[in-house]
């Protein structure tokens, strides 16, 4: 009964922070900034398209039926159309969504890798200069703007490895006749490694010092202590049990880290010209076409929230401590 | 552990090294060394790398000069230039040949058989007709942005379907060149816009479903990603000289390191406008070709020259503007912001046009009389340096007020504008004016916020809220364009200044029909030097044009830069 | 190959804060730390040469003194920028507005949060719960994507930036405040004091808040880096005040003026060299600042922006 009592409270929690999202959504978009969304401002927008924004965001009504109206969209999963294309924005947004959960994905595979592979050796060489030198460069490279990393990416590495440096795409692939999926999806792999390589940079320290850490704690554990002495290989028993117990904090870590990650992530897109949900955001800026600038932000709030809630409701499943 | 990790790491390394080997840089093959330029070699994709991106493909409504190489590739001219002996000449495209009648009214145009649209309907005089039809009934609205390409049409008539004539008003002086700027649209598509008061014409935007347009030209679009990649395929009925590649893929790049670093490493042939800064680092490069040309496009001050505007009415007067100009240095816009690759203009159509007023100012860089003049004008300084206009009474009437303004740019200027404000800036310093970045927006946004949500010509309603912005022109050969932009009759279309002056749109109206060469030049002239006089403008630097491409292509022809077809169908790989 | 066993706590990267519980003793121990001290010293050279800008640069930072990107030389030891100007000059006045919008946002953020915490800590009841939920809504929006929209739709001033930064970080140093001031709440001298009738006000102000402030200091030198860093983000996407030098903008005028195409390395790693600095520096002395302040409230040392939630390992957050 604790159990479902605490998943209850958490996900009745998310639904009320969503709430919350949305209507600052709303007030940030319509009210603060003097209606920013509304299409009537467009000069280039087809006369239709001004009477489809004037009643589906009720123009000539109080803020409050407005807002009524917002919600009710949201409902059905509209949000809006787009002021430059005439488009809906969910149509708009999910392709650059795609392009961006791709590169976190790797990105955060990367940090993951790195992250585990340092932590192990901080942890077995506790104390000397690798372990130091492991933790110093882990928050050495938290602490440098990703936009930064990301240019000493191309002016350094790029080259070297040969990787292209802009877009997702290699724009001759597949003009004149189809190309084969593989020959695609190494293209597309090609250009995320640079942005997720940055990105998993960025974020591989507080892997290394959870994964140190676990591998520290399970160090003095009993039954550790145990098995060694019965003979077992010590870093076959350390490894397997660190690893164990690093995995909560690891999966919490990934689940948390997504605030940062999509902020992170926006200006390495920049940087790489990479057709991301975060260059969407700036180019939607620069369009001045808010209703997809209100999507994508709603979008990424939601993402967070989603995130913190699976974050909450990992930690219960794992973690004995709280279940138990 | 020592072996696990070891093992991890080498996986990941081999599978990263892999995918970075295959995959390769497109299907061209490398040459082992600079080609000289011998053989044609015919196919190919063209990888054309730039930082202008198109906008549209709607030649009602578009900003941005790529969208005009656009149209040039995908719809019919009846006339275009071409470059020869270091001079532009007019050729046909779907005009075969021509003749006028003798009071010069009517111009006869013979046009190719057999032309096809690319949805396979045929393209006919028709079309034509159509079009300039259209675009004169609609021109003081909808069509305005194409209109001055037709400017004193009377109506035009498709006795049959390879033969159009157009009857003007009164004998126009530059027919062709005109002409030149006039894209024919496909009637069967276009028609269901040109409805009512027209204004589907300007709106109906084809980029937004590109399944659905219909071109006739050298090319047909495959492809459009507005930020991305566009893929322009030559098409098979194209009835003049035929592409030597099988695609152009033209990819806007929003940082040109990326953009040159993809040509060095063989991902683009063709950088069709060389970023200042990276002229002199690809100059070194011998694989790499640069070209070099005298150029077309002119920065300027442009000054809110609306006579209705309601505040800071002070920047209307043209001795308050020249005093301001002549603090800017513009020796330092081009040392800094060109890195010594344009040159001080004087003239609103630029060097490149016809009958330029080489008698205009120059414009010197003198802030202390500058700052005299202002003096003289009443504009005391305050205690903190910055003058205050004195308070007004009248229609207009304003409070005293400090001369502080915002000076706006838009984000697609192909230099750096910061830059450029911030030089501008010290020399309004000086004279003791205080100005202030304001970022527009893209070219669109920027357009809308000088002209305004409810712009009218006929009601005089727009141009408000702004002062100053800097921003740049691409003029032409024949300097009607540009002198048109100015007009009343652009108003809310390519005016961005909200100018309004009778005696000069009667000028303007007047040398659209002098056909005697001398005349024509002498009142375009006195046009200049009336925008000159009213400081409309203050003009700045003209831009050099620079391209560069590999050395294994040739053919590209700077010159032919938003001219002619034959800038896109001439490149070729070279053997 | 045996790896050295410790006691069961679960260890952290080195800061020994067995020494003092008592703040008086707080520079006592931080600056015995290694780590802390090289912190501090960073901080207060960026500081000295932001303090004495004004001093070390005459005339206009933005001159154009010689070819664009030259490469470094005697004259100029970190070479020339992408219009020619002095890099070192452009560093000092990029430390003056950098570390002015830290401080300035920092302080925004260290007032609300250090008075939401303050309030919701000292009253409890229902002032707390509602301070909490709303400190827990903050939390989950996305704080670059809400800068980023912010300059959008309010305008790219340097006053916009500064009270965007603030308004968005405040929630850690609430919750941290929070907790400091339910434990002092309940000390012995806090309950004589009330027992003598001294009203909220006086309690809070003479009494909890002194015991509150260090660590409110301590935060705030946390949210320094904070507003640093996140200030590069906004400018760099051309949403930044553009009038003003900042390091954010001399890492986008990099990107700008092709400094890759050109090699200048000297335009580009310099800038972002001081921002990590500083991010670095105010990590390792807040870190050891409040650790040494309070360290239960250990919060693991890698969260300088982004455990705002929960802490790594330990107790749920608090119901």
């Amino acid at each position: 009964m604790r159990g479902f009592d605490y998943v209850g409270k958490r996900v009745l929690f998310a639904a009320l922070t969503v709430f919350v999202a949305i209507t600052l959504n709303f007030v940030l978009f319509r009210t603060l900034s003097g209606d920013a969304v509304s299409a009537l401002r467009c000069r280039q927008c087809t006369q239709a398209f001004k009477e489809y924004q004037r009643e589906q965001l009720g123009l000539d009504q109080s803020r409050w039926e407005q807002y009524k109206l917002y919600l009710q969209d949201l409902a059905h999963g509209d949000m809006g159309k787009s002021l430059r294309t005439e488009q809906p924005v969910t149509h708009e947004l999910w392709p650059p969504l795609k392009n961006t959960l791709a590169m976190v994905t790797l990105g955060t595979v990367f940090s993951i890798v790195f992250g585990v592979l340092i932590g192990v050796v901080c942890a077995w060489r506790r104390g000397t200069w690798a372990d130091k030198g492991g933790l110093w460069s882990g928050l050495a490279f938290y602490s440098m703007p990703p936009q930064w990393l990301g240019l000493l990416m191309v002016l350094f590495v790029a080259g070297w490895l040969g990787l292209p440096t802009a877009g997702i795409k290699d724009p001759t692939l597949g003009i004149l006749g189809d190309a084969s999926w593989w020959a695609v999806f190494v293209d597309r792999f090609r250009h995320m490694i640079l942005p997720a390589l940055t990105l998993g940079l960025v974020l591989y320290g507080e892997y290394a010092l959870v994964v140190r850490s676990a591998m520290l704690e399970t160090l003095g554990e009993d039954y550790v202590l145990t098995a060694r002495a019965k003979g077992l290989s010590n870093w076959r028993t350390v490894r397997t049990h660190g690893l164990r117990n690093a995995l909560l904090p690891i999966v919490t870590l990934v689940a948390l880290s997504l605030g940062f990650i999509i902020g992170g992530s926006i200006t390495i897109e920049y940087v790489f010209s990479y057709p991301g949900i975060g260059l969407e955001v700036v180019e939607a800026i620069d369009q001045r076409d808010y209703p997809i600038l209100q999507g994508a932000f709603l979008l990424l709030t939601l993402a967070v929230i989603g995130a913190n809630l699976l974050a909450d409701l990992l930690y219960f499943k794992l973690d004995p401590r709280v279940s138990g | 552990m020592k072996r696990t990790i070891a093992i991890v790491i080498a996986a990941l390394a081999a599978v990263t090294l892999a995918l970075t080997a295959c995959g390769g840089s497109g299907t061209n093959a490398t040459g082992s060394g600079p080609t000289e330029s011998g053989a044609t070699v015919e196919g190919g994709i063209l990888r054309v790398g730039s930082i202008n991106y198109i906008d549209s493909f709607n030649p009602f409504h578009f900003i941005e000069s790529q969208s005009y190489n656009a149209f040039i590739m995908l719809y019919p001219q009846l006339v275009q230039y071409d470059f020869e002996d270091g001079n532009y000449v007019i050729v046909g495209d779907l005009a075969d040949s021509w003749e006028t009648s003798a009071d010069g009214k009517d111009w006869t145009f013979h046009l190719k058989s057999g032309t096809k649209w690319s949805d396979g309907q045929p393209l006919t005089a028709d079309d034509v007709a159509w079009t300039a039809n259209t675009t004169a009934k609609y021109a003081s609205g909808p069509t305005a942005v194409m209109a001055p390409a037709l400017a004193h049409l009377k109506s035009a008539e498709a006795p049959d379907p390879a033969t159009v004539v157009l009857h003007y008003n009164a004998p126009v002086g530059n027919v062709l060149a005109q002409l030149e700027q006039f894209f024919v649209l496909p009637e069967h598509v276009w028609s269901q816009y040109a409805v009512g008061d027209g204004k589907g014409l300007k709106t109906y935007a084809p980029e937004n479903d590109i399944s659905t347009m219909v071109t006739g030209g050298a090319f047909t679009l495959k492809q459009y990603e507005k930020k991305g990649t566009t893929v322009f395929i030559p098409d098979p009925n194209y009835w003049g000289e035929k592409a030597h590649v099988e695609a152009v893929a033209l990819t806007y790049y929003t940082n040109a390191d990326s953009m040159i670093a993809d040509m060095k490493s063989d991902q683009v042939d063709w950088v069709d406008q060389v970023p200042f800064n990276a002229v002199d680092v690809l100059k070194k490069d011998s694989s790499i070709v640069v070209q070099q040309i005298p150029g077309a496009e002119t920065t300027n001050i442009t000054w809110n020259s609306n006579p209705y505007k309601d505040n800071n009415r002070e920047l209307l007067d043209p001795q308050v503007k020249k005093a301001l100009s002549m603090c800017v240095d513009r020796d330092k816009i081009i040392e800094v912001v060109f890195n010594g690759y344009a040159d001080k203009v004087e003239s609103l159509p630029g060097k490149i046009s016809l009958y330029e007023n080489k008698n205009l100012g120059p414009l010197e860089h003198n802030c202390a009389e500058g700052n005299a003049m202002l003096d003289q004008l009443g504009y005391t300084k305050g205690a903190d340096g910055i003058r205050v206009a004195p308070a007004t009474t009248g229609k207009y009437a304003q409070p005293a007020h400090k001369m502080q303004y915002e000076i706006m740019q838009p984000t697609s200027l192909d230099f750096n504008g910061p830059r450029a404000f911030d030089i501008v800036k010290e020399g309004f310093a000086e004279a003791g004016v205080d100005v202030t970045l304001k970022i527009g927006g893209d070219s669109t946004a920027a357009y809308e916020i000088e002209t305004t949500d409810h712009c009218d010509p006929k009601t005089n309603s727009g141009y408000t809220g702004w002062d100053i912005a800097m921003w740049d022109w691409v003029g032409y050969v024949d300097p009607d364009f540009m002198l048109s932009v100015v007009t009343k009759g652009q108003w809310c279309s390519w005016s961005d200044t909200g100018w309004d002056n009778a005696d000069y749109d009667a000028l303007y109206d007047q040398q659209g029909t002098t056909v005697d060469e001398n005349k024509r030049a002498a009142i375009i002239q006195q046009m200049e030097q009336m925008i000159y006089d009213n400081w409309v403008y203050t003009q700045l630097v003209e831009e050099q044009y620079i391209d560069a491409h590999t050395t294994q292509w040739d053919g590209m022809d700077p010159y032919l830069n938003a001219y002619a077809k034959m800038y896109w169908t001439r490149p070729h790989k070279v053997g | 190959m045996s790896a050295s066993i410790q006691g069961g706590a679960a260890a952290t990267e080195g800061v020994d804060v067995s020494a003092a519980r008592r703040p008086g003793s707080i520079r006592h121990v931080a600056l015995r730390e290694p780590t802390a001290i090289a912190g501090l010293a960073i901080i207060a050279f960026f500081v000295l040469v932001a303090i004495l800008s004004p001093i070390l640069l005459t005339g206009d930072p933005k001159e154009k003194v010689g070819p664009i990107f030259e490469p470094p030389s005697p004259s100029h030891p970190l070479g020339l920028d992408g219009g020619g100007a002095d890099m070192v000059k452009l560093l000092i006045a990029g430390t003056r507005v950098s570390l002015l919008v830290g401080f300035c946002a920092a302080l925004v953020s260290a007032f609300i949060g250090g008075a939401v915490g303050l309030f919701a800590g000292f009253y409890g009841g229902k002032t707390d719960v509602a301070l909490m939920r709303m400190t827990d809504y903050v939390i989950v929006i996305p704080d670059i994507p809400l800068m980023i929209v912010a300059a959008a739709l309010f305008g790219r001033s340097l006053t916009n930036i500064i009270i965007i930064i603030g308004i968005i970080y405040w929630t850690t140093t609430a919750r941290l405040i929070r907790a400091q001031v339910l434990s002092v709440r309940e000390r012995v001298y806090v309950k004589r004091a009330r027992a003598l009738g001294a009203g909220n006000r006086r309690l809070i102000f003479k009494h909890i808040l002194p015991q509150v402030a260090p660590l409110l200091v301590a935060n705030t030198v946390l949210l320094v880096a904070y507003a640093v860093f996140a200030e590069t983000f906004i400018t760099f996407l051309g949403l930044g005040d553009p009038s003003v030098i900042s390091w954010g903008r001399l890492i986008e005028n990099a990107f700008n003026d092709d400094a890759i195409l050109n090699n200048a390395w000297w335009a580009i790693i310099p800038p972002g060299l001081c921002v990590t600095l500083i991010v670095l520096g105010a990590t390792l002395f807040g870190q050891s600042l409040e650790d040494a302040l309070n360290p239960r409230l250990r919060v693991g040392h890698l969260s300088v922006r982004r455990f705002k939630v929960r802490p790594l390992r330990g107790k749920l957050d608090s119901e």
